[in-house]
């Protein structure tokens, strides 16, 4: 019974819509509902009705003047028929149609309906127009060096910037459709003899496989697809630079881009990767070398050292050595709290001011600076709420948190330290590092895109080193990182890299 | 049961991994009191002992090794069933299981005992071994790769702590290593057989060895762990004894816990705070294997879900941490763990090896015959 019901729903669905103006017209009217910015235009020509709908709000006024109405009035056929209307129109994309389904999500996707009466069918001419920004210089992730074109909502215009920066014939976009409810077109990107099949499959079974109504962005859409959920730590790469994605297209990683939304995301992304800048690439070695090292030795500081301070002043003050006790002591000594509610309500402060920067506009968030620079470095300490040594190393960690290249494992770094510095205050330096195991176990339990998140520490691959922790010179990476398993595994001939000539030769 | 695991080629972990799980499972909570104890028995010569016990501690291994290899991919519990029936085998699996439970029982314990001593003696002991002990289920739960993946880490992190040794060398006085070979050879003999606690651990690559994707290179890689391990310990031990005068190291419980008090930073004194807490991750990797391979046998016996197992030795555990409340019962049960680790760890897989051995050669034998006639 219910196999029954479904072939006539189907049959339903196929039939086309009444092939009469009028009728059209009202059944139109009832399927968009209210919209007052549907659109009708009845010409007559030899005693033909002719006649076009569109959402006016999505279409591009002169081309619609130009490219359909003149078109047509100025032409003097005999016979008026769709075919013939289709030859006389100056548009590159027309399709055919004739299911009221169809033709309303064409409407909604900024088409305009041509239609004769009595014809069996129709044309679907794009005249449409998305509102766009012109391309400007990244916000969030900003550079020193590199190309500094950044993407915008526009998808066509995205995919225009990555295809003319990655000028390879195998570069591979496939169409997907992302969320159910609302259908919002996107692109999967990569290199097709470079990403390994499985990581491409992988992406395409889970956008595919999401029965989500609506989905914004696609940081929500990382959101949704990434391996664990509960976690803090970001498990797929979000962003607004071309040169990123087309770096770790080349790498063997797999982007997806998506229509409205500034930023792409790729993966497999492993924790390391996320301290990883293009300026790395762009530097000399040795110096993409220094800031590397330099920015994962200030996440870790930044995650140790307040929970240090309050581990240490309060259970452990035998480690400090006596001239240094002398001067925390007095520096502490109008403190009327316990070290952990001192290191929370500073960290609290700190974590106001970024947030409150953040959201406040441009020009008055110069103002924010420096009304919480005053208020915490001189009127806290003064008004014995703090000691000058916990705000040094605030201001530290503060500052380490924010090297990291993405926004996203910052702020996860940043929160990271509330229950370390709790713990601290528990348990002291036991605390503190039996929350580095768990985090150490944490990451080794996570997976990004089905690999391994601590790649390539463990799995140790000796190989990658050079990619992700350190940087090697050139000449010596002369492969693609093993772990994105890529299938044309080579850069360059290796033995072109290291050959030495002679002396005099 | 199945003899042979066959794990999934995603759960394989490399050969080269074997060298730090050996490492980081026999470095543990004993070495900090090892040259006290080795000491006891074998005086200035007890870094003899402790080198002869990591040589047999490599004899040992071989067996296994030779052992193991005459399967395709067994793991002990396998091997157990397979040569001594079901009934005795199995016997002997949950033996050997609870042998691993109370291993990682001990490990928790000492640790627990080393923080109250040295840095909370007020620390209720079941606090620290609720957050401990799921610490580890934690890690076990993500299957034997996580395991892998906190002993190898484990051994990384640690590995500058070896360094710290050059500072007490600077206050060594070389001469209390002489006159070499004065001890005779009862006491350094009984010195190798305290060294039994600290080296054990070895004994895991029974249950790793299904784990490994080249099962070829395992005999290199876990001689190499042994020998490294054997060799930091020789070093410790060689170190305390030239740095404690003769009887300060007899009187001194935590001699390498001591001897870090007197590193001394520009701005950090008192290095033995630093280390105590360190040395959870040098334990943690002790109890998460012995957890895991104790579990395995719930898998491997008697068909539960290993999750369960790990759950039921994990309460066991924490519910055992209530009656331990003195010194002299956590020291009892160190040393009845010594005893037993030592005929389980070190002489029953060299009978089994060469039981095993005798057996496939009859079973080689006997075949060869059938397909000569």
């Amino acid at each position: 019974m219910f196999k029954r019901k479904l072939d006539t729903k189907q049959s339903e669905e196929k039939k086309p819509h009444r092939l009469n103006v009028d009728d059209l017209k009202s059944d139109l009217q009832s399927e968009i509902g209210d919209c007052m910015d549907l659109n009708f235009r009845t010409l007559k020509k030899n005693g033909k009705k002719i006649l076009v709908c569109f959402l006016s709000s999505l279409i591009d006024k002169t081309s619609f003047d130009e490219y359909i109405l003149l078109p047509i009035q100025q032409n003097t056929l005999d016979e008026w028929t769709t075919e013939s209307l289709a030859q006389i129109l100056p548009i590159a994309e027309i399709s055919a149609a004739n299911q009221l389904k169809e033709i309303v999500s064409s409407l909604i996707e900024g088409k305009a309906y041509i239609y004769i009466d009595g014809e069996p069918y129709g044309i679907l001419a794009n005249v449409g127009t998305t509102v766009e920004r012109s391309l400007e210089k990244a916000e969030t992730e900003s550079l020193v060096y590199g190309p500094k074109i950044s993407f915008t909502e526009s998808l066509i215009g995205n995919l225009n910037i990555i295809r003319s920066n990655l000028k390879d014939p195998k570069l591979c976009m496939e169409d997907i459709v992302i969320g159910k409810r609302v259908k919002t077109p996107g692109k999967l990107v990569y290199v097709k003899d470079i990403a390994d099949e499985d990581n491409i499959s992988t992406f395409r079974q889970r956008i595919n496989d999401l029965e989500y109504d609506y989905i914004p962005d696609t940081t929500v859409l990382g959101q949704l697809i990434e391996d664990n959920s509960w976690t803090i730590f970001p498990q797929i790469m979000s962003t607004e630079l071309p040169d990123r994605i087309t770096l770790s297209l080349m790498r063997g990683r797999v982007a997806v881009l998506m229509d409205r939304s500034p930023s792409a995301i790729y993966g497999p992304t492993p924790f390391l990767s996320f301290f990883e800048s293009t300026e790395d690439v762009y530097m000399r070695w040795n110096m993409g070398l220094f800031l590397r090292m330099l920015r994962i030795i200030s996440i870790f500081l930044s995650v140790l050292l307040t929970p240090a301070y309050v581990a240490v002043l309060t259970y452990h003050y035998e480690v400090i050595p006596s001239a240094l006790l002398i001067s925390l002591g007095q520096s502490r000594a109008n403190v009327p709290f316990p070290p952990v509610i001192e290191a929370l309500l500073l960290e609290f402060t700190i974590e106001l001011l970024r947030e409150a920067g953040a959201r406040l506009p441009t020009k008055v968030g110069q103002t924010m600076g420096i009304v919480g620079g005053i208020v915490i470095g001189q009127a806290a300490v003064q008004a014995g709420f703090t000691s000058n040594i916990l705000i040094i190393i605030i201001a530290l960690s503060a500052l380490g948190s924010f090297t990291s290249p993405s926004y996203l494992m910052g702020t996860a770094v940043r929160m990271l330290r509330f229950p370390i510095i709790i713990l601290a205050g528990i348990w002291g330096g036991i605390g503190i590092m039996f929350s580095f195991c768990f985090i150490m176990i944490h990451l080794l339990r996570l997976t990004s895109i089905g690999r391994p998140y601590f790649m390539p520490i463990y799995p140790f691959r000796w190989k990658d080193l050079g990619y992700s922790i350190i940087k090697f010179p050139n000449q010596y990476l002369s492969h693609r990182p093993v772990t994105n398993r890529p299938i044309d595994k080579k850069i360059f001939p290796k033995q072109k890299g290291v050959e030495k000539k002679d002396v005099d030769e | 049961m199945k003899i042979d695991l066959h794990p999934k080629e995603g759960l394989l972990v490399n050969a080269f991994l074997v060298l730090f799980f050996i490492n980081a499972a026999q470095t543990g909570v004993g070495v900090i009191g090892l040259p006290r104890i080795v000491f006891l028995a074998a005086k200035h010569d007890s870094w003899i002992s402790v080198f002869l016990g990591g040589l047999f501690t490599s004899f040992v291994l071989t067996m296994m090794v030779l052992m193991l290899k005459k399967y395709d991919s067994a793991d002990l519990y396998g091997i157990q069933v397979d040569v001594f029936g079901k009934w005795i085998g199995n016997a002997l699996n949950i033996f050997y299981m609870s042998y691993l439970s109370i291993s990682f029982f001990v490990i928790l314990m000492n640790y627990i005992e080393i923080v109250q001593v040295w840095i909370f003696p007020d620390l209720p002991t079941w606090q620290i071994s609720l957050a401990l002990i799921l610490l580890t289920i934690y890690a076990v739960n993500g299957g034997i790769r996580i395991v892998v993946g906190v002993a190898f880490l484990s051994v990384v992190g640690t590995t500058w702590m070896t360094f710290i040794l050059i500072v007490p060398m600077e206050y060594a006085d070389p001469k209390n290593l002489l006159p070499l070979m004065n001890t005779d050879i009862k006491h350094i003999l009984n010195g190798v057989y305290k060294t039994s606690l600290s080296l054990m651990g070895f004994e895991l690559l029974m249950f790793l060895y299904p784990y490994v994707k080249d099962k070829k290179k395992v005999f290199l890689y876990s001689q190499i762990g042994n020998l490294i391990t054997t060799f930091i310990f020789t070093a410790i031990t060689m170190v305390c004894i030239t740095f404690f005068a003769e009887n300060g190291l007899a009187r001194t419980i935590w001699p390498v816990l001591s001897m870090f008090k007197i590193v001394r930073l520009p701005n950090l004194e008192r290095f033995e705070f630093i280390a105590v807490s360190f040395w959870m991750l040098i334990i943690l990797p002790n109890m998460c294997c012995y957890l895991w391979a104790a579990s395995k046998g719930f898998s491997r016996i008697i068909k539960w879900k290993q999750k369960k197992g790990i759950w039921i030795i994990g309460i066991l555990a924490w519910g055992g941490s209530f009656f331990i409340k003195a010194r002299y019962q956590m020291n009892e049960l160190t040393d009845f763990v010594a005893h037993l680790g030592f005929l389980t760890a070190f002489c029953y897989p060299v009978l089994l090896s060469v039981l095993v051995l005798v057996k496939k050669w009859f079973q080689g034998r006997k075949q060869s015959s059938v397909e000569d006639s």
